[in-house]
């Protein structure tokens, strides 16, 4: 239900702690309904952007709006917003349904109508038969589901989750994924989500922001991060990307050629204006998937192509990446995945390969 | 004692004599407290409750005993509050003056006891302050506060930073936090601290021997009794104050020992 109106804003928002910076003069916009994720290695600055919007910690300098309004002095309880903490910060003494009722007691409301959102709330989690039980008498999903109704019941803004499912398994974490998924959409609320898994960000995000070392690296949506990165640190931080280093030679429309050891590749720089005003000569890199690789059939007409030695194949699953050393006296090392089939997949180590892949899915980023 | 087979015999040898000439003195009143004594030495054929008979007789003994009660209740009482505040003021942050705050707090615990006693003396008799119970309750707090203080600060510290933000968060207010969320984390840690404070406080003697008025404690009328001479209700005096302070310590470690969860 994402509109194009602003909930929040960040303008040129920095924090130092002492000597350190950890984050250098970020702008943000959160349009007002979305499915935001932040994404970066530990250490990036996210939950530090979390915890300056929640009001734990206050900017360096930069301003935080509210629908236009600055909020950065406005203190933390007095903000509408709601997280849910890493640790889920369940409060231990108090049941399910206390902890779940604690924002609407102490703002005054009448028992009965606490009692009346509770339940709605507990119901909106499955956890409504769990309303008498402790903390310490629950599983870690179902403590998240807690976390989670306590945010929502007092109707935020936005909710900010700080890395809510590092704790639990993999299993687990895929199905608190789309049922966070699912309660987002249902009652239509701005998510904030912080999280270092990229597979994570993808699944669930409207819009990711990848960041690293106090900048962000690109904001854009799951797609968009994903098959047009737009730096190195994107272009690596998603898998097991092929980036082939080379010179930028002509452009022409929507293509623009690349000079590397493997020859001269075609990339799709359509959207990214940056690239196609880039002076000729400059040093980038050719960014391609491992499955946007083909084996080619002799005499496939193709403009990316490479020949070379199968040098590994790891068997991953449903998934064969395969290694493969390309090029001439300029070796370059190349992964492809291939679909894993009981016999084996078409290739063996020592074989040569011939390889090639589509313009489109060939995209540059600047060295 | 129990020896599993890793334990060699001389180890079991030499911490069983360490208890026996250590600890053994202590039961030597307990038990000599229930049998007769003649010309100053025990009777160990004439077991007799003769001794407490005579204590809970001595009109002096008892209000000892309730000046005891008095000042040990007002010191938990005053402890208390004063070590939660100063728990939460040195938890909340990371500054000088929170270290110097806390090193001062211990200093009184850490000092012996002579010199606390003689420099609250000093001070009450500079501001002419007239020595009661009330400047023994003083004393007493000052010396049970660096206890009471280091109980709560450690369960404080124990508590995930993330419950008081997470309190905020809800939209509670500062007093809201600390009711609804701090106090009740911390209620077995201030029973445990209030009964630890209480036990010390209650045979403390010379903060109190110093600091007192004409008012008598337990501790103080024990001391008095024996330069008199020594008589059988001292023994029973003796184990009376064993007996209560150990229990009481029994009951601190079972409100401050980790629960199993």
């Amino acid at each position: 239900m994402t509109t194009e109106r602003l909930l929040l804003e960040l303008k040129a928002v920095s924090k130092s702690f002492g000597q350190t910076e950890v984050l250098q003069r970020i702008d943000l916009a959160v349009r007002d309904g979305e499915f935001i994720t932040i994404l970066g290695p530990s250490g990036s600055g996210k939950t530090t952007i979390l915890r300056m919007i929640g009001g734990f910690e206050s900017p360096s300098s930069g301003e935080i709006l509210l629908d236009g309004a600055d909020i950065s002095a406005l203190p933390i309880n007095k903000r509408p917003f709601n997280t849910v903490f890493q640790d889920y910060a369940l409060f231990p003494h108090m049941t399910v349904a206390a902890n779940v009722g604690y924002g609407l007691k102490v703002r005054g409301v009448k028992n009965a109508e606490i009692e009346t959102r509770v339940g709605e709330a507990l119901q909106l989690v499955a956890l409504r038969d769990f309303a008498g039980r402790f903390p310490a008498q629950l599983s870690g999903g179902q403590r998240q589901r807690v976390a989670l109704a306590r945010a929502i019941i007092c109707r935020p803004r936005l909710i900010l989750l700080d890395e809510p499912l590092a704790a639990l398994d993999v299993e687990l974490r895929r199905q608190m994924q789309s049922f966070l998924k699912d309660i987002q959409r249902e009652i239509k609320t701005t998510f904030l989500f912080v999280t270092h898994d990229q597979e994570e960000a993808i699944a669930m995000a409207d819009r990711i922001c990848v960041m690293n070392s106090g900048h962000i690296q690109q904001l854009g949506s799951a797609h968009e991060v994903y098959y047009r990165p737009a730096s190195e640190f994107v272009a690596r931080f998603f898998g097991d990307n092929n980036l082939v280093e080379g010179r930028l030679g002509p452009s022409s429309g929507d293509r623009r050629r690349i000079e590397t050891p493997l020859g001269a590749l075609v990339c799709a720089i359509d959207g990214q204006p940056h690239l196609a005003a880039a002076p000729e000569g400059a040093a980038a890199y050719a960014v391609f998937r491992p499955e946007a690789l083909s084996l080619a059939s002799t005499g496939s007409s193709e403009e990316n192509r490479a020949h070379g030695l199968v040098t590994g194949l790891h068997f991953a699953g449903a998934h064969t990446l395969t290694s493969i050393r390309a090029g001439g006296h300029e070796p370059v090392n190349l992964r492809l995945r291939l679909p894993s089939k009981v016999e084996g997949v078409a290739l063996r180590a020592g074989e040569a390969a011939d390889l090639y892949w589509r313009p489109s899915e060939c995209r540059l980023v600047l060295k | 004692m129990i020896r599993d087979s890793k334990t060699p015999y001389w180890l079991v040898g030499i911490t069983g004599l360490v208890f026996i000439l250590l600890y053994g003195p202590i039961f030597v009143p307990i038990a000599s407290s229930f049998f007769a004594l003649k010309q100053g030495v025990v009777d160990w054929q004439q077991p007799t409750a003769s001794a407490y008979v005579t204590l809970v007789s001595n009109e002096g003994i008892l209000v000892a005993l309730r000046n005891t009660l008095v000042v040990g209740g007002a010191a938990v009482v005053c402890s208390l509050i004063l070590g939660i505040a100063s728990a939460l003021y040195v938890n909340s942050g990371r500054s000088k003056d929170r270290a110097l705050l806390q090193f001062i707090i211990f200093l009184p615990f850490l000092m012996p006891p002579i010199i606390t006693g003689l420099a609250l003396l000093i001070y009450f008799r500079e501001i002419e302050f007239d020595r009661s119970l009330v400047t023994v309750i003083i004393g007493h707090t000052v010396f049970v506060l660096a206890l009471v203080y280091r109980t709560l600060l450690v369960r404080l510290q124990s508590l995930s930073r993330s419950l008081v933000e997470a309190s905020y968060d809800l939209g509670a207010s500062g007093w809201q936090t600390f009711r609804y969320v701090l106090l009740p984390n911390l209620t077995s840690a201030m029973i445990g601290a209030g009964i630890l404070a209480f036990a010390l406080s209650f045979d403390e003697t010379m903060i109190t021997l110093l600091v007192t008025g004409t008012d008598n404690t337990l501790p103080i009328r024990l001391w008095a009794m024996m330069r008199l001479g020594f008589t059988p209700d001292i023994n029973a005096l003796v184990a009376v104050i064993l007996a209560f302070t150990t229990l009481l310590c029994l009951l601190a470690a079972r409100y401050l020992m980790p629960r199993e969860s």
